[in-house]
């Protein structure tokens, strides 16, 4: 069931929740993008899509610092309660999601920037190929966790922790082969190592994904555990 | 003849019966005496069950049941005219005074009938004293005003003894430092925060078990209000405290346990910490978030 933010008898405060919801799908949807743009500039190796990525990144961060301050003004000034202040504690926990995802992006981005033996750490045809799939599993989760946050739906978040654990499982394969090649080949160590965290970003923006689905829940007052979105935290891997 | 009709009802009746403690749908209708969350307590001061309470015609409360624990708050909130300060009234009998007034059920204090033939009204309103939205502190002096309830309850075998007990109560009422030096002078030169404040001397000097307030503060400043409720945090240490209130912040600042009324029905009762940030009940929430009505 969608959950509405509207309906107060004090119809600003629909306007001011609102806008803070609407600022925060906005900037999510720059962030799937920006993630898109990020995977195409590492495994194409394009230094302009790449710098387009870093020029973006400002504005998400003007969008967080804008959006925190609107959830502070919106506590301030109107004290909500129960699932308003649900929503708005977890819409400034999505923003801060948001930003680390677009983070995880740049660093793909600037990898391709690197100024020092540039071409040393391109990477190879499979590596690209693991860097675009594991990249298409995480803009899939974080858009189906933004278009939960979007409806306000906490049933459908749950269906993210399902794509999660395809991520992890197309991770450890990408791990596992980088590994392998750098086995056969000592010299190609530290562009293994490279590649390695160039996965683990696009892993960590599933996880960011993740956690987005969890603070919907959140929102619907659902118990994390009862929908199996559990924070990161808490998730214990042996 | 009593104005007021006591018929003992329920009074066997086992309070797990009355408690829901099944996820409840948030859109659930409203049928009296289904309250949503935990009514009961340990070791609970006051136990209420099917309470009503009837204006003439009209149905004022509806088979309210709810216990009330020793050394806690309990906010009690919810829309006028909803019954919360009727309820708040019926726990020592304050309702006796209203003509018309008919209450139906059963409250017990530490076990016992409050309207029990055997039981003196003006002994159970030393021990369930109140205080009320308007501070109303007797034409006398800051000392008589505190010395009256213990003098004509005996509570003092001479001066000395009276005068210990004056101070004690203007110090835990948080009045002592200001006040010790004209305690001769009129109550009522007092500011509207201190009055209430003087009121509050005036109710625990004669050793009540519970304290009922209804809205203390709202006729206070923020800042007497800030000081009401952090008397109220000390003095459940020593007592029950039961607050009626219409702020909501207020309520989720000073209790413990918070109770939603509406048109009479007992909706939810929970948690402060639950209450405010996660409620059960489709009315709690529209209430608390100012979608009502």
């Amino acid at each position: 069931m969608a959950l509405s933010l509207e309906g107060h008898t004090t119809r600003a405060f629909d306007g001011d929740l609102s806008s803070l919801h609407i600022q925060a799908v906005a900037m999510g949807a720059l962030v799937i993008e920006q993630v898109q743009l990020a995977v195409n500039a590492y495994s194409n190796w394009d230094r302009s899509t790449a710098t387009l990525v870093l020029e973006r990144e400002r504005k998400i961060n003007l969008y967080d610092a804008e959006i925190e301050e609107a959830a502070l003004q919106l506590i301030a000034r109107r004290q909500p309660m129960a699932q308003d202040l649900r929503a708005v504690f977890a819409i400034d926990k999505v923003v801060t999601e948001l930003e680390r995802a677009a983070d995880e992006a740049k660093k793909l981005a600037l990898a391709v920037l690197a100024e020092s033996d540039a071409s040393g750490f391109r990477p190879g045809a499979a590596t690209a190929r693991e860097a675009r799939a594991l990249g298409r599993v995480a803009a899939v989760m974080i858009r189906a966790a933004l278009e939960a946050f979007d409806r306000l739906e906490p049933g459908a978040a749950a269906s993210v922790v399902q794509q999660d654990k395809e991520m992890d499982a197309e991770y450890a394969n990408a791990l596992r082969r980088l590994l392998t090649h750098a086995m056969e080949d000592p010299r190609r160590l530290q562009a293994t190592v490279e590649a390695a965290f160039i996965m683990r970003s696009l892993e960590r923006i599933g996880d960011h994904a993740r956690n987005i689905a969890r603070h919907v829940g959140f929102i619907g007052g659902l118990d994390p555990t009862a929908t199996g979105v559990l924070p990161t935290s808490l998730s214990i891997k042996n | 003849m009593d104005a007021v009709t006591v018929e003992r009802a329920g009074i066997n009746q086992k309070p797990s019966s009355r408690v829901s403690e099944e996820p409840v749908s948030l859109e659930a209708p409203v049928e009296a005496g289904k309250t949503v969350g935990t009514i009961t307590v340990e070791d609970p001061i006051f136990s209420c069950r099917d309470v009503d309470v009837y204006y003439g015609e009209k149905h004022a409360i509806k088979k309210v049941g709810i216990d009330i624990g020793k050394n806690s708050v309990l906010a009690m909130i919810g829309p006028s005219g909803c019954g919360k300060s009727t309820f708040l009234r019926c726990l020592n009998r304050m309702n006796d005074t209203i003509p018309n007034a008919r209450v139906v059920g059963s409250i017990l204090l530490d076990g016992k009938d409050i309207h029990d033939k055997k039981q003196d009204v003006v002994q159970l309103r030393a021990r369930v004293g109140m205080v009320f939205q308007k501070p109303n502190p007797f034409p006398k002096s800051i000392y008589e005003n505190v010395a009256y309830g213990p003098r004509i309850h005996g509570l003092a075998g001479d001066r000395v003894e009276l005068d210990e007990i004056v101070h004690n109560s203007l110090q835990r009422a948080g009045l002592w430092e200001e006040v010790k030096d004209r305690l001769q002078h009129p109550g009522t030169s007092l500011s509207g925060g201190q009055q209430q404040r003087l009121c509050i001397a005036r109710t625990i000097a004669v050793n009540p078990e519970v304290i009922l307030m209804d809205e203390p503060c709202s006729a206070l400043d923020p800042i007497a209000t800030a000081r009401i409720e952090d008397l109220m945090e000390e003095l459940r240490q020593s007592y029950a405290i039961v607050i009626v209130t219409h702020s909501m912040q207020q309520a989720a600042r000073v209790s413990q346990r918070t109770a939603y009324f509406h048109l009479g029905d007992l909706i939810e009762v929970g948690e402060t910490d639950r209450i405010f940030t996660n409620p059960r009940h489709r009315l709690t929430e529209d209430y608390i978030t100012g979608r009502f009505g």
